[in-house]
């Protein structure tokens, strides 16, 4: 549980003349569940990805497994490969089957044969129920089954940490459930999280640590229990109260 | 006009019955332009006795339209990637390109290549059928090369970024992800341009060329008849173009997973 997976190091980030991260360090360990919240704006989304470099930051130093997140090709792809991303928009391949969403990675970056993809691939869908719905297309399933399909996905390359970037945020509220109960199944399988969200009660539930990101920084980094039960910072307390949980 | 030929059958997956389509327009295609002169010859005076004239002008029209068509493809891909380079000169090169084929007429640019270039360097000394072939192809890509950019700006952002965040090379995001997408919202528009090219390469007959237009026009010449020998020109332009729409709609409903076309 103590072995830091990924360090982040005095990053720093700007966006023309906005400072969308300031001297931002902290870890993240295997097998821990973290939780970033902060109101739009705040670098929390910016600071995720991040990690898996669609962002690039200005200055300071993330490292991954001790390897540093920079541009060159052949570590990048590596860090790719360890690390799994859901999205708030699904962004399932919409010219592929549900299947060959699943297995395209898995065959192309580690050659893994057709039948062998797909065997693997149909065990991940039945793990997030999505198992009758192999052979449709994306745009024929709803938001809650388009993000299920999502995690399978990234799921496949066996990543050794998940980012979530705000995944239930575009959906309708009765689709919420069924993807916050395949995040929470995940989490309980020890796999290392690492979640932007406005799911408070999820949160509360689910994370080891919550942070608190306010204009670039963060603010706060405590057990959830006592970030939403003894909280003493006023502003969190009114951010807390304007997103009712 | 769509002709939905035949009615395959309701059980068909929506693939078997493009790819049915596909296979019976491609064969129609192939006949015609094989058997045509046949029955043409029972066609009155003045088509009967040219029946083998118009069929040879057929078969050139439309190895003209394919191999400008093919190339022309290929030059609207490098284009269009040139156009989306981060390289400031391919962009340039790129612009400058479809700014002057798209700027010109057509007509200029085959006598160009024909009687002008040959001139400029002596080494390039065409053939008729090759200058046009050349001419056909670098106007047709120009059009072409805005229709695959428009494709591959239509990809959105997330899929990149999707395909990425799985590790996949750039070189396989892509071959995989972005270029099927871009096809997808670019292939009406470029069967567009190659229907449009079809016609056109009838500007070829300015430089000496016989394809269908110039056997026709001969054929009235020699007859006095405009009439009859106009309007079988006419038709079998009509014929080519419809059945190439046949197999292009059959491409686009191949690929039209949402099942939006009727």
């Amino acid at each position: 549980m103590t072995q830091p997976l990924i360090r982040v190091e005095k990053v720093n980030k700007t966006f023309g003349a906005h400072h969308v991260l300031r001297d931002v360090s902290t870890h993240f360990n295997a097998g821990e569940v973290t939780v970033i919240l902060g109101s739009s704006g705040s670098g929390k989304s910016t600071l995720l990805r991040m990690l898996n470099r669609l962002e690039t930051h200005d200055s300071g130093v993330i490292l991954l497994n001790n390897q540093e997140v920079g541009d060159d090709p052949s570590s990048l792809s590596a860090l790719r490969r360890d690390v799994g991303m859901v999205f708030q928009q699904f962004n399932l391949f919409p010219h592929l089957t549900v299947l060959e969403n699943v297995t395209l990675a898995p065959r192309r970056v580690h050659g893994t044969a057709r039948t062998q993809a797909d065997a693997k691939a149909m065990e991940l869908l039945k793990r997030v129920g999505m198992e009758a719905h192999a052979h449709k297309h994306p745009f024929a399933l709803s938001g809650g089954q388009q993000q299920r399909v999502a995690i399978a996905r990234a799921l496949a390359m066996e990543p050794k940490v998940m980012l979530f970037d705000e995944p239930t945020s575009a959906l309708d509220p009765e689709m919420v459930k069924e993807v916050l109960d395949v995040m929470k199944q995940l989490a309980r399988s020890g796999m290392t999280m690492v979640i932007v969200t406005h799911e408070m009660g999820f949160a509360r539930e689910v994370s080891d640590r919550v942070l608190f990101l306010h204009q670039g920084e963060i603010v706060q980094d405590r057990p959830p229990a006592e970030f939403f039960e003894q909280q003493d910072n006023p502003r969190i307390r009114a951010f807390l109260g304007q997103v009712a949980h | 006009m769509n002709f939905s030929l035949p009615s395959w059958p309701a059980n068909w997956s929506r693939q078997a019955r493009s790819s049915a389509t596909m296979a019976v327009a491609g064969s129609v295609l192939v006949l015609i332009l094989w058997l045509m002169a046949i029955p043409l010859s029972w066609a009155p005076e003045p088509i009967g006795p040219s029946a083998s004239d118009f069929a040879e002008g057929t078969r050139v029209t439309v190895e003209l339209t394919l191999v400008a068509g093919i190339a022309g493809v290929l030059i609207g891909f490098m284009a269009a990637m040139g156009k989306l380079s981060k390289v400031a000169a391919l962009r340039w090169l790129a612009s400058t390109y479809i700014w002057v084929m798209r700027g010109t007429p057509l007509l200029v640019q085959v006598l160009f290549v024909y009687f002008a270039l040959p001139s400029l360097v002596p080494s390039l000394q065409l053939s008729d059928f090759a200058s046009a072939c050349v001419a056909l192809a670098l106007n047709v890509g120009a059009y072409n090369a805005e229709a695959i950019r428009s494709g591959l700006l239509a990809v959105h952002k997330g899929q990149m970024e999707a395909a990425k965040s799985l590790g996949l090379s750039n070189w396989h995001t892509f071959i995989d992800v972005t270029f099927p997408q871009a096809m997808k919202v670019a292939l009406p528009s470029l069967v567009n341009n190659i229907v449009s090219l079809l016609k056109d390469s009838s500007l070829a007959y300015t430089i000496g060329v016989v394809e269908l237009t110039n056997v026709g026009n001969r054929v009235q010449a020699a007859t006095f008849q405009p009439m009859p020998t106009l309007i079988t020109t006419a038709v079998i332009y009509l014929v080519l173009t419809t059945v190439m729409t046949q197999i292009s709609d059959a491409v686009e409903r191949r690929y039209d997973v949402e099942g939006r076309q009727p």
